[in-house]
């Protein structure tokens, strides 16, 4: 039995008048791909900003391995092995391909500015350490020929597995991935799919994902959240999410139940 | 073959109209100065002698030659020196024309000197080399031709003797010094090119100030401080993102320093010099860490207005009647003491230009460095996208404030200096005008990048300097050159490149890498 490496305790988190997460509840086992969907608005990504520390939520809290992360900065989350990645590409994007892993790298150097301007033992160590380990990351992501491209100028689907790239070379225990496949042709979501398997069976790494492609939510899933106006009101394994009248409700209104029975009978005669 | 020839004369007609002008603007005659003095002879004239004119000519053809010759795609001698003869036979034709006009002008003694303030008659002459118009024109075509045909042979005897272009080493040179090409096999050029192009450098910085003369000395100076001040302001806008307009408080702060520390009234305090200039700094990086406290929150135009604001009460400070006792108020500080080096006193300008020039390189050495490192990266990162950054794991309060207080550090330097050198510092020294003047010169150079800030400097502070002798053209030419920057180079004269890294796998074991990964 794996351990929970991640728990949520009633996290909420409040706009004004808006209750974006509410009272969420969930854990997710180590070395797990765990899934969280729902309709637009749902609150998915903020939850995630709760679990990075982009947001402090209002009540509940966050375990990272059974210690609270609450209220702690984004950086030091980071440092403590929680990485992610954005919905929309946030990468360096004046910057190189290896210039952006290499500072997802940051935190694991030691190097300071005064070894930087001496050039000591610890700098050269550092910088050569940091730029085979850049290399190996891109390669891992399959972005080896453009290590000296400009991140902005990459193709929409390298940009994505860049991201990714930067957030792994930060050793990630946690990798809370947003939207990996959105705007993906059917190829590349097909290679996301077998990179985000490899990243958890080749390095171990949990992770978390918000997904809209129902097709890899199911296929690589180990359990599934679901959220709707900020409410958890589904969890489990893929088959039992896929038949829970509340979800099919979430997504297609009331009486949607009813009405994807319908559609899936018409389907079979 | 074709091809060639016509990129060739399109290279010879640029340069034949970049003569034109820069002669219009009288830098034929500045080179020609510049030359003559360098080589030791007397200039009485506001126009040097012909020879030294010639040898200008002779300079643009040679360059115009060498340009034509890069970009010469065969490979073969005869091939350079064909493109080469080509630029400069075309360069010379512009010229020619030119020369036939204002020949014309001398000899039926019209004088243009109202709409032209250059053109006099002494000054004509001087560009037709003292021969009559035609053969004066015939004179310039012949050397732009000749000199562009060297320019092509020296090209193609560099190409065939080490097997790469001339252009390619001065670039391959370029970015060793600048640091442009890292990683495991570092790509430098041929040595002796480097060695040469390093012992060049340093024999101008070490003999030029000799020769110059007290006032370009100063100038130069003044240069090299505003070199220090842009690079301190690059660490802080260019590097790490953030738009800090006060820039010059911190400036002030060295200068007082080194002011109140050293100068017989109102304190009498006479530390010296170097202990001064060491507090100077430190108290300069205080400055930049209590200012960064407050504002670490704020990124944009918020930053710009507060960090105004704070430059602004820096110097009203100064300038205040409370403070009149402790730092001299609007009169500022007079009779600031120089310092010594082992007993002997600085009193001359050319030995504050090497300090200052020790300064200089001193700051771009530590600016590189920063800039190539984890530190550097962070600053990007940053710069780039603050929120991506801390989700990174980069700490990016602390090294905001490193930012600030680095950059700060700078700029303390600079003001000691500057403070001692003029033996004076007063509050209007200090006024935005100054903030806004470092950060043009590093946007106009190219923001963050040392070659970039030299070139601005030179361009915001030396430049019209340099054209005082021409007193008329002097805002026209350099409104002009502002004009033409911002059309042809939007990003600056020098725009930052990001560092070539050479990873394992396009390493080759042998260490001979692919010549395409050297130029892009």
């Amino acid at each position: 039995m794996s351990v929970e490496i991640i728990t949520a305790r009633k996290v909420t988190k409040i706009f004004g008048g808006l209750t974006a997460v509410d009272n969420v509840d969930l854990s997710v086992k180590e070395k797990s791909i765990y899934s969280i969907i729902g309709p637009n608005g749902a609150g998915k990504t903020t939850f995630f900003n709760c679990i990075s520390g982009y947001y402090t939520p209002e009540h509940g809290d966050v375990l990272y391995c059974g210690q609270s992360i609450r209220g702690k900065s984004t950086n030091e989350i980071a440092a403590l092995g929680i990485l992610r990645t954005y919905q929309n590409i946030r990468l360096f994007s004046n910057l190189t391909a290896v210039e952006n892993v290499m500072v997802g790298l940051h935190h694991g150097l030691h190097e300071t500015w005064l070894d930087s301007v001496l050039h000591t033992r610890r700098y050269w160590k550092d910088e050569n350490h940091s730029l085979l380990d850049g290399a190996r990351w891109l390669d891992f992501v399959g972005l080896a020929g453009t290590a000296n491209s400009i991140a902005g100028s990459l193709p929409y689907g390298a940009q994505r597995r860049l991201e990714i790239a930067r957030a792994l070379a930060g050793r990630p225990r946690v990798l809370l991935l947003d939207e990996p496949t959105a705007g993906m042709n059917p190829q590349e979501t097909l290679e996301m799919t077998a990179l985000i398997r490899r990243m958890r069976d080749e390095f171990g790494v949990t992770i978390i994902l918000i997904e809209h492609d129902m097709h890899v939510v199911m296929e690589i899933s180990d359990c599934i959240t679901v959220l709707d106006f900020g409410k958890k009101i589904a969890e489990g394994v893929p088959t039992e999410i896929q038949f829970n009248e509340r979800v099919i409700e979430a997504y297609l209104g009331p009486g949607g139940a009813a009405l994807a029975e319908k559609f899936k009978r018409k389907a079979r005669s | 073959m074709k091809t060639t020839a016509v990129r060739s004369l399109r290279t010879g007609l640029t340069f034949g109209a970049v003569n034109v002008f820069l002669i219009l603007i009288g830098f034929n005659a500045m080179i020609g100065i510049l030359l003559a003095k360098a080589l030791g002879a007397q200039v009485i004239t506001s126009i040097p002698a012909v020879p030294y004119l010639a040898a200008y000519t002779g300079l643009i053809g040679l360059w115009s030659g060498l340009s034509a010759a890069w970009k010469c795609k065969g490979t073969g001698v005869a091939c350079s020196v064909l493109a080469g003869f080509i630029s400069g036979l075309a360069a010379g034709a512009i010229t020619f024309l030119f020369c036939l006009g204002i020949g014309w002008l001398l000899v039926s003694r019209i004088d243009f000197r109202n709409y032209l303030t250059i053109l006099s008659f002494d000054f004509i002459s001087g560009v037709l080399m003292g021969f009559p118009p035609l053969s004066g024109a015939l004179v310039n075509l012949g050397i732009l031709a000749a000199s562009g045909a060297t320019g092509g042979l020296l090209n193609g005897a560099v190409h065939v003797s080490c097997g790469k272009r001339l252009g390619q080493h001065i670039t391959a040179w370029v970015r060793t010094v600048t640091g442009k090409v890292r990683g495991f096999n570092h790509g430098k050029g041929h040595l002796a090119f480097q060695i040469g192009g390093i012992a060049i450098l340093a024999a101008a910085v070490i003999f030029l100030p000799l020769n110059w003369g007290s006032y370009w000395n100063y100038v130069a100076g003044t240069v090299g401080l505003y070199v220090i001040l842009g690079l301190g302001l690059n660490i802080i806008v260019g590097l790490s993102g953030q738009l800090v307009l006060g820039y010059i408080a911190f400036f002030a702060i060295g200068a007082y320093t080194m002011a109140l520390l050293n100068s017989p009234v109102p304190h009498n305090l006479m530390w010296g010099f170097w202990p001064a200039l060491v507090l100077g700094v430190l108290l300069a990086a205080l400055a930049g860490l209590l200012l960064g406290l407050p504002i670490i929150r704020l990124r944009g135009d918020y930053l710009a207005i507060v960090t105004l604001g704070f430059g602004e009460i820096i110097r009203i400070l100064l300038k205040s009647d409370v403070l009149t006792d402790f730092s001299g108020g609007p009169r500022g500080i007079q009779n600031i003491n120089g310092p010594t080096l082992f007993g002997r006193p600085f009193n001359s300008d050319i030995q504050f230009m090497y300090l200052i020039a020790v300064a200089v390189v001193l700051a771009a050495f530590i600016y590189n460095r920063l800039q190539r490192s984890r530190t550097g990266r962070a600053w990007l990162s940053i710069r780039e996208d603050e929120t991506a950054a801390r989700a990174c794991g980069v700490n990016a309060t602390r090294y905001k404030l490193l930012a600030l207080a680095l950059g700060a550090a700078f700029a303390g330097l600079a003001g000691a200096i500057y403070a001692s050198r003029n033996q004076f510092t007063g509050p209007e020294e200090h006024s935005l005008m100054a903030s806004i003047n470092v950060l043009s010169l590093i946007i106009v150079g190219g923001l963050g990048n040392v070659p970039g800030t030299i070139l601005g400097a030179f361009a915001l502070k030396g430049l019209p300097e340099i054209l005082r002798e021409f007193a008329n053209y002097r805002l026209l030419t350099f409104g002009a050159l502002l004009v033409f920057m911002m059309l042809s180079r939007p990003d600056g004269l020098i725009p930052s490149r990001r560092p070539v890294y050479r990873t394992p796998e396009e390493s080759k074991p042998d260490g001979n890498e692919p010549e395409g990964n050297n130029v892009s």
